[in-house]
C-alpha cells in the first residue's frame, strides 16, 4: 500500500530528460516507484494533463527569522518551493549570544526590512548556538531548510564589537573555525559572507573586516565538509565582481569547495557586465574550480515615493533641488504653487507624460485603495491634471507616503536573460525570498521562470527548466537525495499545469508580525505540492503538515 | 598642460538598484584611458551632485570622481 500515488501525470523527473507519461508512487516519506505504476494507494492524486516534477529548491532566501513562525515561508510553499537556503549574505540567527542580538537584529532589518515585532513577539528567542536554533525551528517546518551560516555572526561570537573594526588575530582565526565545525556538524549545508552590505547604521558589516587569510582559514574548514561559500561581491562594479570571481575560484580549488555569488543580473546600460561576469566564471570551470553565479529570473523594478530622495528624478534640476531636502522643507517647497508650476515645467511640455505617465500607483501604504494597480496617466487624467501635477498632489494629499513603481527597469530584457539562465554554468537563484518585504515581492521567480522563458520566449525547454531549479540545485549544493524523481528519493513534488503556472500580480499583505507590511506575489497553476511524501498544499491552501526536515 | 591623474566622470544614467530603488550608473575614464561602470546609491549620488555642484546628471560629465568623496 502506497501512501500517496499521483497518477496520469507528465513526469519531468529532473533530469532533463524528455517528459513521459506515468505516476509517481510515494511510501515512508520517499519516492516508491515512478513509471507506470499500479497498486492500492492510501490517497491517489489524479495529475491529467498536469506536469509532475521534483520540488523547486530555492537557494538564497532570507527566511532565517519567518521561518520561526511561518514554517511553510508563504507564499514559497504555494509556488512549489519545497527546500529553501536562509543565512545568507553573512547573516544568520545563530551562532550568537544573547548580548548581541541587538546588533543582529539591526542588520537584518537593514536587509529585511521586517518590523521590531518581528523580533519581539513573534517568538521566544531560547537559543545561542546553531544547533539551539535548529531545534527551535525543527517542529515548525512545512518546506525543508538548509541553512547557511553567517561569517558576521561567526566573527561577532569570537570578536564582540572588535567584528565590525578589525581585522581578526590568529588566535580569533582559530576559535572562528572551531565554531564552524560546531555549525557544520548541527547541520548548516556552508557558510555565507558578504563585502557589501550594511548595517542600520550604514557601517559595514562585520564580515567586511575580514582578510583573506581569515577567508582561507574559515574555506579550509568548509573543505573538512565539502561545504558551499556564499558570498555577496562588489557587484557595483563588474571588474570587482570577476577579482572576487578569480578569489572565489582559488579558495574554490585549494579546498575542494563549492561556491556561489549574487547577485548577477543584467542591465541594458551596460550590456557587456554580465557577459564578462559569465565569461571569467567559464575560465575558472575550466581550471577546475566551482564558482556558480547565481542569476534571478525576475525583471527589477524601481520603486519610490517623495517620502525619501530617490534618485528616478535626478534628470531634473527643480527636483532634485526639492526633494533632498529635510522633510519639512520639502513638504513647503511642495506646497508653494511657484515651486510646484517650475518642477512641472522641468519634465517637458507633455507634463510628464512620457517619463512618469506608466508609474503605477502601489499599495501597502497610505495611497488609496481605489487607485491602487492606476497609471500615473490614468490618475492624472481623472484628476485633470498633468501626471507630474497629478504625482506631486496625490504624495501631498496623503504625507508624501504614496508609493510609485516603474515596472521593468532592469534585467528585462528577455531575449538576453533567457539565454543566461540556460547556460550551463549559471545557477538560477537570488530570489531573496524573506527579505526587503516593504520594497517588493521575492516570490515566485520560479512560476515566472516557466511563464517568460519556457512558454514565452522558449529559451529553456520544460524540463531544461525544471532541471535547473531541482536536480541542478541539489548537486550544486549538496542536497543528499533532492531534487529529482527517483526511487530511494526524498519525495518533494509539484503538480503544476504547465500551461498556467506563473506569478500573480504584486500585492501588499499585513501578515508580518505587529501587522507589518510586506508584498507578496500569489502562485498561479500550482496544484499540489509534497514535502517529504506529506501534502503540504493543494487546491490553493496550505495543509496543516508539517513535514519539513534540515535537508542537509 | 597638466596630464589627467584621476578617473573622470564621462556619463550617467539612471539604474534600477538590487534593492528596487533607483541608482545611478556611473561611467569613469581612468588616467590610463580604461573606462569601467559603477552604480551608486541614492545617499552617495547626492552626495556627489552636491559636491560636483550639479543640479542634474548632466552637470556630472567631466567632473573628478574623486569629488564622490566627502568635501
Amino acid at each position: 500500500m502506497f501512501d500517496v500515488l499521483i497518477r496520469n501525470g507528465k513526469i519531468v523527473d529532473g533530469s532533463g530528460t524528455p517528459a513521459y507519461a506515468g505516476d509517481v508512487a510515494v511510501k515512508d516519506g520517499r519516492i516508491a516507484a515512478v513509471g507506470q505504476v499500479s497498486g492500492p494507494a492510501t490517497r491517489v492524486i489524479d495529475a491529467g494533463g498536469k506536469v509532475v516534477a521534483p520540488g523547486f529548491i530555492d537557494p538564497h532566501t532570507h527566511f532565517d527569522v519567518q521561518l520561526l513562525w511561518d514554517g511553510a515561508a508563504r507564499p514559497a510553499l504555494a509556488h512549489g518551493v519545497t527546500s529553501v537556503v536562509p543565512g545568507n549574505c553573512s547573516l544568520s540567527l545563530a551562532p550568537l549570544k544573547a548580548n548581541d542580538r541587538k546588533t543582529l537584529v539591526g542588520m537584518f532589518q537593514q536587509i529585511e526590512e521586517m518590523p521590531p515585532e518581528a523580533f519581539t513577539e513573534a517568538f521566544e528567542w531560547t537559543w545561542e548556538d546553531f544547533g539551539g536554533y535548529l531545534a527551535a525551528l525543527r517542529s515548525k517546518l512545512s518546506v525543508n531548510v538548509a541553512p547557511l551560516v553567517g561569517h558576521s555572526v561567526i566573527r561577532l561570537w569570537v570578536m564582540g564589537e572588535a567584528a565590525a573594526k578589525r581585522a581578526a588575530t590568529p588566535d580569533e582565526i582559530a576559535k572562528m573555525q572551531d565554531l564552524l565545525r560546531e555549525c557544520l556538524d548541527a547541520g548548516a549545508v556552508g557558510l555565507s559572507t558578504s563585502f557589501v552590505d550594511m548595517d542600520e547604521h550604514g557601517w559595514p558589516v562585520p564580515s567586511r573586516f575580514a582578510e583573506f587569510d581569515e577567508l582561507d582559514a574559515l574555506c579550509a574548514v568548509l573543505g573538512e565538509y565539502g561545504r558551499m561559500l556564499q558570498c555577496v561581491p562588489e557587484f557595483y562594479a563588474v571588474d570587482l565582481t570577476i577579482a572576487r570571481i578569480d578569489q572565489l575560484a582559488e579558495l574554490s580549488i585549494r579546498h575542494d569547495i563549492p561556491t556561489t555569488f549574487s547577485p548577477l543580473f543584467d542591465i541594458a546600460l551596460a550590456p557587456d557586465n554580465a557577459p564578462r561576469a559569465i565569461a571569467r566564471v567559464e575560465e575558472q570551470f575550466a581550471r577546475g574550480a566551482r564558482v556558480w553565479p547565481q542569476m534571478q529570473t525576475r525583471p527589477i523594478d524601481i520603486s519610490f515615493s517623495l517620502l525619501r530622495p530617490s534618485l528616478f528624478f535626478a534628470r531634473l534640476p527643480r527636483w532634485v533641488q526639492v526633494l533632498r531636502q529635510p522633510l519639512e522643507a520639502r513638504l513647503a517647497a511642495l506646497r508653494d504653487p511657484d515651486t510646484v508650476q517650475k518642477m512641472v515645467a522641468d519634465v517637458g511640455p507633455d507634463g510628464g507624460e512620457a517619463m512618469m505617465g506608466r508609474l503605477i500607483v502601489r499599495g501597502g501604504d497610505t495611497a488609496p485603495a481605489d487607485l491602487v494597480g492606476q497609471t500615473l496617466s490614468q490618475v492624472a487624467e481623472a484628476r485633470g491634471e498633468v501626471p507630474a501635477l497629478a504625482l506631486i498632489n496625490l504624495s501631498l494629499e496623503h504625507g508624501l507616503d504614496v508609493a510609485f513603481l516603474s515596472a521593468s527597469m532592469g534585467h528585462e530584457v528577455t531575449d538576453r536573460i533567457g539565454p543566461m539562465l540556460a547556460h550551463p554554468l549559471v545557477h538560477i537563484g537570488a530570489s531573496d525570498g524573506g527579505a526587503h518585504l516593504a520594497s517588493f515581492a521575492t516570490y515566485g521567480d520560479t512560476g515566472y521562470l516557466f511563464s517568460e522563458f519556457v512558454r514565452g520566449s522558449g529559451a529553456m525547454s520544460l524540463e531544461q527548466a525544471v532541471r535547473k531549479i531541482t536536480a541542478e540545485t541539489a548537486d550544486i549544493w549538496g542536497l543528499k537525495d533532492r531534487g529529482r524523481l527517483e526511487a530511494g528519493r526524498h519525495a518533494d513534488v509539484v503538480v503544476f499545469d504547465p500551461d498556467l503556472i506563473a506569478r500573480g500580480e504584486e500585492r501588499p499583505v499585513f501578515d508580518m508580525p505587529g501587522d507589518g507590511m510586506r508584498y507578496v506575489r500569489d502562485a498561479i497553476g500550482v496544484d499540489t505540492v509534497l514535502v517529504n511524501g506529506k501534502v503540504a498544499y493543494e487546491g490553493g491552501a496550505y495543509t496543516d503538515v508539517k513535514s519539513g526536515v534540515f535537508c542537509v | 598642460m597638466r596630464a589627467q591623474l584621476e578617473a573622470v566622470i564621462v556619463s550617467v544614467e539612471i539604474a534600477p538598484a538590487h534593492d528596487g530603488a533607483a541608482e545611478l550608473l556611473v561611467r569613469l575614464r581612468h588616467p590610463n584611458g580604461g573606462e569601467e561602470t559603477v552604480s551608486i546609491d541614492a545617499e552617495i549620488g547626492f552626495r556627489l551632485m552636491r559636491n560636483c555642484g550639479a543640479s542634474d546628471l548632466a552637470g556630472l560629465a567631466g567632473q573628478s570622481w574623486r569629488r564622490m568623496m566627502n568635501e
